[in-house]
């Protein structure tokens, strides 16, 4: 074990061993190898740190990865303020700027600084083309306002009001990322589809983590026929192109329930198809570790199942699945828009990453009004530090390797 | 060896009698049955039609019995060979299918293959040189695809492909070669029309390919006999081909098994969206209407790739590893 | 299966002649003689007698009449997208090939036949055109109606319930007689004043068959053991099932099936890509004497429904309306400039694009009891802004009112269009009122008589963005009233169970399919004759199943309805009916059963430059229509590209 370092890493110990060649000589004392190994205080807090600290040091090393987690966790305390968060509420709808392109916010008018500002629109009905034109006018200096009163709220549909970080001029509009056919801010609408998307993956994980791991440690663990079972139920569930599962599933939720109800029995869905593949990981994991020789100890002095798979497996591979959880988040973010897509999904009254993208899968957005395609950057942005965050856990989970 | 493959035959009887139960639960589920969809469609679109003559109807395609009866006509019909009647297109299932399974294998394995040109170099890439600029930047490019949505990015592509390079939209190849006999002229189109689609689905493959070689190659490049290698003044290159590199295509080969009911299925999404002459279109369309011999037939036989699929994988691993054939008999 | 044909040995020098002409392309003088491309080499070939053989004795002469039309030119493939392989119907749409057709005024007009005399709506005798042929040359003669009446309609295989029911006058099926080889005559003992409308609409009844094909499939004219090869060889159940496809003229699946239509499929499914070929049997002909259809091939590829905007945008369809939607408009006129296609603006027949439903049949006591009291259905009406709609969704080019006739009708009236469809917040709100509904819980929402909230539910089928757009707007202003909006996306089947079954609180759905009915249309639309009618379905199945199930309308507008309905089948003259549907659309103005919002919404329409002779205004409508199939596509030709070889 003393010699272990990890892999590409300057071991401080061998750099120091080898600097200082030792004279022949033979002590006569007793031998006490502890004095001889005491170790420097780094060494110290090296080797004795519990696995939590040294995964937390290897991933570290992840720059990315530790960017990416910072990033999820501040979209995560977002969710938390969306009403505050976003320049309008949810609903409102501005019947004279339907289709108006994003606003660019600017600093200097004529020459001179404002602070934060927008031009306001004119607006012109094509009647031509039907089109509705927006050109901005100069002469309409619409500065922002921080930490202001705006639009009417219910904070978590619970307490009335009307506090925003941001809000448009009085009597001025603010849509960063432009508007949609009824004149909905896009902005505002990504900043609350983001509560919905974000947990739907949350739920559903944890659903599919309960199953994956009691019917993957199940297998792993008494093999033979269990195993058997358990492995020709993953096979059939895995045969299965995801799609039809998902249509008929979708197709037996009661179509009396909220649409809050449909979003969980959506969740639901997708933890349903989700769970082989950390099951099958939970597996072979276990299949594997039960060879290993402190397993082998453990089971020499007498320690019962139920102990070795709590207290010995189970903590050895916790941070293989919370990399693997973390892998499949994304995928069940994707997995919500691919549902909306196939009408399977949340559906338009619902404002969700998904229902946002769906609604922009047509040509006029591509070629007329590019801006409702925006929803996809956090998506993007989401899966992909998800993906980094995963991809760190992973490099780091095994720390003594 | 031999009574290992005859265990394992014998449990894949009972394994596709569950999964063609499940399929046809599956398909029966959601309400109604592929009469009332029909109807219900001409209905919206301001057809009548004389109630009398669905009962007639439902008669004819036997939609009038029992739900158990249904499928044990359709599992019957399996067993002779004979895929059923497709309502929609009212043709025997086999007929429907025609081109668009080899048009989907020809899409699938270029998606494939492009998948595996751009996925090992950057998995190599990343593993040697790990938490590099590089490394970042390569995985970066691998995940972009596999984060984008799928249908909006084909969407997208196939609009700017089309201003820009004049490719027809829709379809694998341009509307006047359609049931033509081939030609170099036709071939062209649909190379020409196969570029979008396997990037947009290739790309979303890359990412978990990527990912995976990575992970093989560190763990390989971290052992005894590499770093005895590269002390020995072996070449970096070779160092890293001629054993590590080996060893971590294993999974692949091992998965092959897997892909085989995906390069005929292909990207059911992205196929739909730009209208793609592939199965998978066919049956999400099948699904939707309730064509249920159709959809059940075409997922049976999916099904049955899968299965076939993962007992030769397993037999090829059983003769590479007696311990498995013993079916983890020795001791926990 | 083609058939010998008993002119082929038409003399050779004519036909040959007749080649000469097209080849020289001296376009007066041989006009009449002149061959279309297709067909040319077949003639010259003797293969297919020339021209004036082929045509019937006494063609349909098209006068080409309307502004702006010219006599064409031959030849030429004009490109359609359709959204499925069921489509390939529509070409039996557009082609209007029928017994009797509406033109585009909407009055009728015989087409496939030579003349009809009809008798006090009761005896129908219709004259067939001489030399009239199937598109295999095979005559079309009473043969085919006397096959189909007793061989087909009459058989208890093909037709266990007996003929179709439209076919029944008062209960009762007509006497047919056959006196000669083109005369036909329908009998019934009472008026039955919707046959003609049967045999002109998009989907018509058939009262033919093409006998001469279709015999090989029936049990009357082989022995079960020859028949029993072909069902097995075409793997269906039996042989009315064989029958049933092989045979539908309508699906027109069936490239073997001889047609009557202008354009016949020549591609056998499954394929994305129909080629439909002329027919050079059709029995329409210019005023010049020279055979229609002008245009040579149709082609109709198939394409995912979501795509064909965009397809159509690229210019890869020549004419093009099915499957595009008012808000492609800005997108087609965009690709316009660079295209060679121009975008027009038909009206459409649809009466108010988005309608809501509230179901007079609902389970729910309480609501079923406030949905029938005419002043909530008043008050919700007052409660939609149909001008914000109008503008927001529609740039204001729609009309705003209920879902009533277009003013295109000639049974229009102002007050049936904007009666108790003005926004009036406090009229609604003093009629809610009135309800009793005066209680309020904390959010402003009125109370029920059982103390629930006035939450209604307004459920859809499918996800149309135009649908939940109206709603959302709506539910703005009814909640200013003190109602409650909810909506609820369903998939198409469970949504019409739940409507027929009375769960549905309120549908939404488009309104009338025939917004410019005339007084000689039956007033089916207005009154409660099927359950397929979202806002009565019990009364309407009721009707349907002759009084087996759903419910006997209950209320005294409904029973009127349906005494009006009696009315207008008994009426003997236009007059008589005009009085009856007037009667109608005023207790419907009154009721307000329906909760229009805004009508007339253009349809886009995408005609090439080059093709000729469609109008630039028209209307597009299923019903009475058939989309462009009044417009007679048969006469419609192309200009040859620039330096095309001809």
């Amino acid at each position: 074990m003393t010699d272990t370092t990890l892999p590409g890493q300057d071991s401080e110990g061998r750099a120091k061993s080898a600097a200082e060649p030792l004279p022949h000589y033979v002590n006569p004392a007793p031998f006490d190898p502890s004095t001889k190994e005491a170790m420097t205080p780094e060494q110290e807090r090296y080797f004795m740190a519990p696995q939590w600290r040294l995964v937390w040091w290897k991933f570290k090393r992840h720059r990315v990865a530790l960017f990416s987690a910072v990033l999820i966790l501040l979209l995560y305390a977002s969710v938390l303020v969306s009403e505050m968060l976003a320049p309008y509420n949810l609903h409102t709808r501005n019947t004279n700027f339907i289709y108006a392109p994003p606003q660019t916010v600017r600093l200097f008018h004529e020459g001179s600084f404002v602070g934060p500002f927008v031009y306001g629109y004119d607006y012109r009905l094509n009647m031509e083309n039907l089109k509705r034109e927006f050109t901005e006018n100069p002469q309409k200096v619409q500065p922002l306002r921080f930490f202001c009163l705006g639009d009417d709220y219910k904070f978590w549909g619970l307490v009335e009001g009307s506090f925003h970080f941001v809000c448009p001029a009085k009597g001025g509009t603010l849509f960063l990322l432009g508007t949609d056919r009824l004149g909905r801010d896009v902005l505002s609408r990504i900043i609350y589809g983001a509560r919905i998307s974000l947990t739907i993956g949350l739920v559903g994980i944890s659903l599919s983590f309960i199953l994956g791991i009691i019917i993957g440690g199940l297998a792993g663990y008494y093999g033979g026929w269990v195993d058997n079972i358990t492995q020709r139920g993953i096979e059939i569930v895995r045969s299965f192109p995801e799609i039809p599962l998902w249509m008929s599933l979708s197709a037996i939720l009661p179509v009396t329930w909220s649409p809050i109800g449909v979003y969980f029995g959506l969740t639901i869905i997708l933890a349903l198809l989700d769970w082989p593949g950390l099951a099958r990981a939970v597996r072979s994991k276990l299949l594997s570790l039960r060879e290993e020789d402190f397993c082998t100890a453990a089971q020499l002095m007498g320690a019962s199942p139920a102990r070795i798979i709590g207290r010995h497996l189970l903590p050895s591979f916790t941070s293989h699945l919370i990399a693997s959880i973390t892998l499949s988040i994304p995928a069940m973010i994707l997995g919500e828009t691919a549902l909306s897509f196939l009408g399977l999904g949340l559906r338009p009254p619902v404002t969700s990453w998904g229902v946002l993208l769906s609604e922009a899968q047509n040509i006029n957005v591509v070629v007329l009004y590019p801006w409702l395609m925006l929803p996809v950057i956090p998506v993007i942005v989401v899966v992909l530090a998800f993906n980094f965050v995963g991809d760190g856990l992973r490099d780091a989970a095994d720390p003594y390797k | 060896m031999l009574s290992y493959t005859a265990r394992r035959i014998l449990v894949m009887i009972p394994t596709l009698i569950a999964i063609s139960i499940i399929i046809f639960i599956i398909i029966q589920l959601p309400p109604g049955d592929y009469l009332e969809t029909y109807i219900n469609e001409l209905k919206s679109q301001g057809e009548q039609v004389d109630p009398a003559r669905i009962e007639y109807l439902k008669e004819i395609y036997g939609l009038d019995k029992p739900i158990h009866e249904q499928y044990l006509v359709w599992v019957w019909g399996l067993l002779q060979g004979d895929l059923g009647y497709s309502f929609e297109f009212e043709l025997p299932v086999s007929e429907v299918v025609g081109d668009r399974l080899w048009l989907s294998m020809v899409l699938s394995t270029s998606t494939i293959i492009f998948t595996w040109i751009m996925a090992f170099p950057i998995g190599i890439y990343s593993a040697v040189r790990q938490y590099s600029a590089g490394d970042y930047a390569l995985t970066f490019l691998g995940f972009l695809g596999l984060a984008t949505p799928n249908f909006l990015l084909a969407l997208v592509l196939m609009y700017l492909a089309n201003v820009y390079f004049g490719v027809s939209i829709g379809g694998l190849m341009d509307e006047r070669f359609i049931d033509q006999p081939w030609s170099l002229a036709k071939v062209g189109s649909v190379l020409e029309h196969l570029i979008v689609p396997v990037i947009v689905i290739g790309t979303a493959g890359t990412a978990s390919l990527i990912r995976t070689l990575r992970a093989n190659l560190l763990d390989e490049l971290q052992k005894q006999y590499v770093v005895t290698g590269r002390a020995k003044g072996l070449s970096p290159g070779k160092l890293l081909l001629k054993y590590p590199l080996r060893i971590a295509l294993n999974p692949f080969v091992a998965d092959i098994g897997n892909i085989l009911p995906r390069i005929i299925s292909g990207a059911v999404l992205v196929s739909v969206v730009m209208n793609l002459p592939t199965t998978g279109p066919m049956l999400l369309r099948a699904l939707q209407s309730q064509d249920m011999y159709l959809a059940g037939s075409f997922l049976m036989f999916l099904s049955l790739l899968v299965v076939i699929g993962t007992f030769l994988s397993d037999l090829g691993l059983a003769a590479l590893d007696p311990r498995i054939r013993l079916e983890g008999r020795a001791e926990k | 299966m083609t058939r010998p044909d008993p002119r082929k040995l038409a003399p050779l020098a004519t036909a040959a002649l007749a080649f000469a002409g097209l080849i020289l392309g001296s376009p007066a003088a041989t006009r009449a003689s002149e061959e279309p491309p297709l067909l040319a080499e077949r003639v010259a070939a003797g293969e297919l007698p020339p021209m004036a053989e082929r045509l019937p004795e006494t063609p349909f002469v098209d006068p080409l009449d309307r502004p702006g039309m010219t006599p064409g030119r031959y030849g030429g493939v004009l490109r359609l997208l359709m959204g499925g392989t069921r489509d390939v119907r529509q070409m039996v749409v557009y082609g209007y090939a029928r017994l009797v057709g509406y033109r585009p005024d909407l009055s009728l007009a015989p087409d496939i036949l030579r003349t009809i005399e009809v008798e006090d709506d009761r005896v129908f005798t219709m004259h067939l055109r001489p030399g009239h042929r199937w598109s295999d040359g095979a005559p079309f003669t009473s043969e085919d109606f006397r096959y189909w009446w007793e061989e087909v309609a009459n058989n208890d295989k093909l037709f266990p319930a007996g003929p179709p029911v439209v076919l029944r006058a008062h209960g009762e099926l007509p006497k047919v007689e056959y006196p000669d080889a083109t005369t036909v005559r329908y009998t019934w003992p009472k008026p039955n004043p919707t046959f003609l409308d049967e045999l002109a609409k998009a989907r018509p009844l058939y009262i033919y068959a093409p006998s001469h094909y279709l015999k090989q499939y029936h049990a009357n004219h082989n022995d079960a053991k020859t028949l029993d090869a072909k069902v097995a060889e075409a793997g269906v159940r039996n042989w009315a099932a064989l029958h049933i496809r092989q045979g539908h003229l309508y699906k027109n699946r069936n490239p073997d099936l001889p047609s009557l239509q202008p354009w016949v499929n020549t591609t056998h499914p499954p394929s994305d890509r129909f080629i439909f070929k002329r027919n050079p049997f059709f029995h329409r002909a210019d005023r010049d004497g020279r055979q229609l259809p002008y245009i040579d091939k149709v082609v109709v590829t198939i394409a995912d429904k979501g795509l064909i905007p965009a397809k159509t945008g690229a210019g890869d369809s020549d004419l093009q309306a099915r499957y595009l939607r008012f808000d492609n408009y800005t997108f087609l006129k965009d690709a316009e400039k660079s295209k060679d296609f121009e975008v027009r603006l038909w009206s459409s027949a649809v009466g108010s694009r988005v309608t809501l439903y509230p179901n007079l049949n609902v389970a729910d006591p309480v609501l079923r009891e406030l949905f029938r009291d005419v002043r909530f259905r008043r008050a919700l009406s007052l409660g939609i802004n149909r001008d914000e709609i109008n503008q927001a969704v529609y740039f204001g080019l729609g009309h705003a009112g209920n879902n009533t006739l277009l003013s295109s009708s000639p049974l229009f009236d102002q007050s049936y269009l904007e009666r108790w469809a003005n926004y009036d917040l406090e009229a609604a709100s003093a009629l809610l009122d009135e309800l009793g509904l005066t209680e309020r819980d904390s959010q402003g929402t009125r109370l029920l008589s059982d103390g629930r909230p006035l939450e209604l539910i307004v459920e859809s089928a499918g996800i149309a963005t135009e649908e939940s757009d109206v709603l959302e707007l709506i539910r703005d202003s009814w909640g200013q009233i003190g109602i409650k909006l909810f909506t609820k996306p369903l998939q198409r089947e469970v949504f019409v169970n739940r409507v027929f079954a009375g769960e549905t609180q309120i549908a939404v759905s488009k309104g009338l399919d025939n917004g410019i009915a005339t007084a000689d249309m039956s007033p089916t639309e207005f009154v409660p004759i099927t359950q397929d009618h979202l806002q009565w379905p019990k009364w309407g199945q009721h009707y349907e199943t002759r009084g087996r199930s759903g419910q006997a309308p209950d209320l005294p507008a409904g029973r009127k309805l349906m005494e009006l309905y009696t009315a207008w089948y008994d009426a003997r003259d236009t007059a008589a009916r005009t009085k009856v549907w007037k009667q109608i659309l005023e207790i419907h103005a009154d009721q307000v059963f329906t909760l229009g919002t805004v009508s007339a919404i253009p349809q886009p329409v995408v005609v090439n430059k080059r093709l000729h002779n469609l109008p630039k205004e028209g209307v597009y409508s299923w019903y009475p229509g058939s989309f462009f199939g009044t417009y007679h596509l048969d006469h419609a030709w192309l200009e040859p590209k620039d330096g095309a070889a001809q």
